[in-house]
C-alpha cells in the first residue's frame, strides 16, 4: 500500500513490479546467499567430472556440452516453440481437467443423491493408472492432439475431483447453518460459502494435478506426436544424443516447477484472508 | 394468551440413533416432549449441562434440525412441515424430498423462512470476508438493493464499534470484536428473533461481560426476541427474563425460573445472587445423580 501512494504507480508498473516480486519469491531461492555455495561447486564438478574422463564423457556429458546443445536446439530445432507446443497441451489438458472436475466436486461434495449415484463409478476408474490408459487412447483418439490431450487430461481429473469433493463435504456446517438461517438459496450456498471455504484445499489439488499432468505430458509426447518436449526427449534418444536429453529434462523440471510457482502465487492471491495480518 | 407468542414449541421430541463401541445401534433421545412457548421481546435462556440436548432444541427451532416429534411455530408460522405418520404420507415425503432434503432452501431463490437471525458459538462470520461483506451479504439474502445495504450495514456496524475495521478480514480481529460483527450480522436484518448458541463462551471473562452490556443496550427497546443457550449460570441470570433449565438424557425443561429485577441491572444484586445459588444447586444435584448412575 504505502509504496504504491509512493511512487504512484499503476497499470503498467504495477503489472511488471508485480512480475518481478513473483519472480523473486518463486526462483530467488536458486540465487540465494545459501544456495550459490552448493550450485557453484556442484556446476563446477559436473564440467571437470566428465572432462578428466573420472565418468565417461559420452555418457555424463559436461555443463558445456549441454549448454552448448541448448543453444544448438534452440537455432536449428526451435526448441523454443517445441517448449510453447508442450506447455500449450499441457495448458489445455489441465485447464479441461480444472473445468470439469471442479464443477463435478463440487455437486458431489453438495448433494447426498447425486454422490451416491456417481462417487462409486470414479472409485472404479480413478485406480487406474493413468499410463494404463495409453494403449486404448491411441486406438481410440489415434495418435494426435486430442489423444495427448485426453491423457493429460486423465493425469488431472482425478486429483482433482477427489480432493474438491471431500473438501466440499467437509466444509464446516456452522457455516452452512448461519447462511441457511439468512435465507441463503442453494446456489448462493455454492458460490459463496462451499466454494470459498474449499478454495484452499482445491488449489492444493490442483498443485497435485499438475505433478500427474505433467508424467501423462511426456508419456504422451513419447508414445506420438511430431512435436513437444516428449517428442524432442524420445528423438535424441533415437539419434544417442545425450546432452540433448539432459536439456529435455531440464527444461521439463522447469515447466513443472513453474506451474506450481503460479498457483502458490494464485493461493497467496486468492486466500488473502487467510493471511491473518 | 394476549397474541404476543413469538416461539412457540409443542412437545418436542428428538430422537438419534447412534452406533456404540460394541457396534450396536442404540437410541438416543435428545429432547422429550419439551413444550415452550417465549414472548415476543422476552429474553429467555436454556441452561443445562453440556450435552443435554438444549443446542440440538435450538437448532430445531432454527429449522436446523427436523424434530422426531412436535411442531415449532415462529410468530404463527409452522417452522417445517410435521414428518409423516403413515405409510402412503412417508412414500410421498421421501419422493417429494428424495433430492433435498426438507432442511434446504430453494434452490435458485434467496429469502428467509423465517424472520429469526442465529448467532454461534464460534461466531460463524465467514473469514473470506470482509466485515463490511459480512454484513452486506446476509442484507443481500434479504433483497435489499446495493445503496441500503451498504447503508444499513455501515449503521449497525458503527453501531457496534466496528466502523474502523470495516475492510478487514475476520482473522484480523480479536474474538471479542468477531462476536461484535456476528451481532452486527444478526442485527442489520432487523430480525424478530435472535437465536444464540453459547454466544459468549468463546472469550475471556471481562470480554464476556462487556459483551453481555453490549447486548443488552443493543437489545433496548428494540422489541426482539432473544434464545440464548448457555451453560453459565451468572450469565444467564443477569441477561435473561426467564431461565429454563434444561436437564441431560432425555433433555426436558426441568425448571423454570422468572427473574423480576428490572433493567439496568447490577451484577451483585442479592436476587440474582440468590437464584444463581438456587440453580447451582440444582445442577449439582442433577451431576451427583449422574454419576450414582454410572457407578
Amino acid at each position: 500500500m504505502q509504496v504504491e501512494q509512493q511512487y504512484g504507480s499503476k497499470g503498467f508498473g504495477r503489472l511488471t513490479r508485480g512480475a518481478g516480486l513473483f519472480l523473486r519469491n518463486s526462483f530467488g531461492s536458486l540465487f540465494s546467499r545459501e544456495f550459490i555455495k552448493v550450485l557453484i561447486p556442484l556446476l563446477l564438478l559436473w564440467e571437470v567430472i566428465p572432462r578428466f574422463d573420472i565418468l565417461p564423457r559420452t555418457l555424463a556429458p559436461t555443463l558445456s556440452d549441454v549448454a552448448l546443445a541448448f543453444r544448438d536446439m534452440v537455432i536449428n530445432k526451435g526448441l523454443l516453440l517445441h517448449i510453447l507446443y508442450s506447455l500449450g497441451k499441457f495448458l489445455a489438458g489441465l485447464l479441461i481437467a480444472v473445468f470439469t472436475a471442479i464443477p463435478i466436486g463440487i455437486f458431489m461434495g453438495w448433494n447426498l443423491p447425486i454422490r451416491k449415484h456417481t462417487l462409486p463409478l470414479f472409485q472404479i476408474l480413478a485406480p487406474i493408472p493413468p499410463p494404463a490408459w495409453v494403449p486404448l487412447t491411441i486406438i481410440i483418439f489415434g495418435i494426435g492432439l486430442p489423444m495427448q490431450i485426453y491423457l493429460i487430461f486423465l493425469g488431472a481429473f482425478y486429483p482433482i475431483l477427489f480432493n474438491t469433493y471431500q473438501a466440499i463435504k467437509d466444509t464446516d456446517p456452522r457455516y452452512l447453518s448461519s447462511a441457511r438461517v439468512f435465507g441463503a438459496s442453494e446456489l448462493t450456498l455454492i458460490c459463496n460459502i462451499y466454494f470459498w471455504n474449499a478454495l484452499g484445499a482445491i488449489i492444493m489439488s490442483v498443485k497435485t494435478g499438475v505433478a500427474i499432468a505433467l508424467v501423462m505430458l511426456v508419456i504422451a509426447e513419447m508414445y506420438g506426436g511430431r512435436s513437444g518436449i516428449g517428442y524432442l526427449l524420445v528423438e535424441a534418444k533415437d539419434f544417442f544424443q545425450i546432452p540433448a536429453m539432459v536439456v529435455c529434462m531440464l527444461v521439463l523440471g522447469m515447466i513443472g516447477w513453474f506451474s506450481i510457482e503460479i498457483l502458490k502465487f494464485a493461493e497467496l492471491k486468492l486466500a488473502l484472508w487467510k493471511v491473518g495480518r | 394468551m394476549e397474541g404476543g407468542e413469538m416461539i412457540e414449541a409443542r412437545r418436542i421430541s428428538k430422537f438419534f440413533s447412534i452406533v456404540n463401541k460394541e457396534g450396536i445401534a442404540e437410541g438416543l433421545t435428545a429432547c422429550l416432549s419439551v413444550t415452550l412457548s417465549i414472548e415476543k421481546g422476552k429474553i429467555i435462556t436454556l441452561l443445562g449441562p453440556s450435552g443435554c440436548g438444549k443446542s440440538t432444541f435450538l437448532e430445531i427451532l432454527a429449522g436446523l434440525q427436523a424434530p422426531s416429534e412436535g411442531e415449532v411455530f415462529i410468530d404463527g408460522v409452522r417452522v417445517l412441515e410435521p414428518l409423516p405418520s403413515t405409510r402412503a404420507e412417508m412414500d410421498a415425503y421421501r419422493k417429494r424430498y428424495r433430492f433435498l432434503s426438507p432442511l434446504a432452501n430453494d434452490l435458485f431463490r434467496d429469502r428467509p423462512k423465517h424472520d429469526i437471525a442465529m448467532i454461534f458459538q464460534d461466531y460463524a462470520v465467514f473469514p473470506w470476508m470482509t466485515v463490511l461483506q459480512n454484513v452486506t451479504f446476509t442484507l443481500k439474502l434479504r433483497g435489499l438493493r446495493r445503496a441500503e445495504r451498504e447503508k444499513q450495514a455501515l449503521f449497525y456496524l458503527n453501531k457496534v464499534g466496528l466502523g474502523a475495521s470495516l475492510h478487514k478480514y475476520p482473522s484480523q480481529l480479536s474474538g471479542g470484536m468477531r462476536q461484535r460483527l456476528a451481532f452486527a450480522r444478526a442485527l442489520s436484518v432487523e430480525p424478530k428473533a435472535i437465536l444464540m448458541d453459547e454466544p459468549f463462551a468463546a472469550v475471556d471473562l471481562l470480554t464476556r461481560e462487556r459483551l453481555q452490556d453490549d447486548l443488552l443496550k443493543l437489545l433496548d427497546s428494540s422489541g426482539i426476541t432473544i434464545v440464548i443457550v448457555t451453560h453459565d449460570v451468572a450469565e444467564a441470570a443477569y441477561l435473561s427474563d426467564e431461565i429454563i433449565i434444561f436437564s441431560p438424557s432425555p433433555g426436558t425443561i426441568r425448571n423454570r425460573f422468572t427473574i423480576d429485577v428490572p433493567r439496568p441491572r447490577r451484577r451483585d444484586h442479592p436476587e440474582l445472587a440468590d437464584i444463581q445459588e438456587r440453580i447451582s444447586r440444582l445442577l449439582k444435584y442433577d451431576i451427583d445423580n449422574e454419576s450414582e448412575y454410572s457407578i
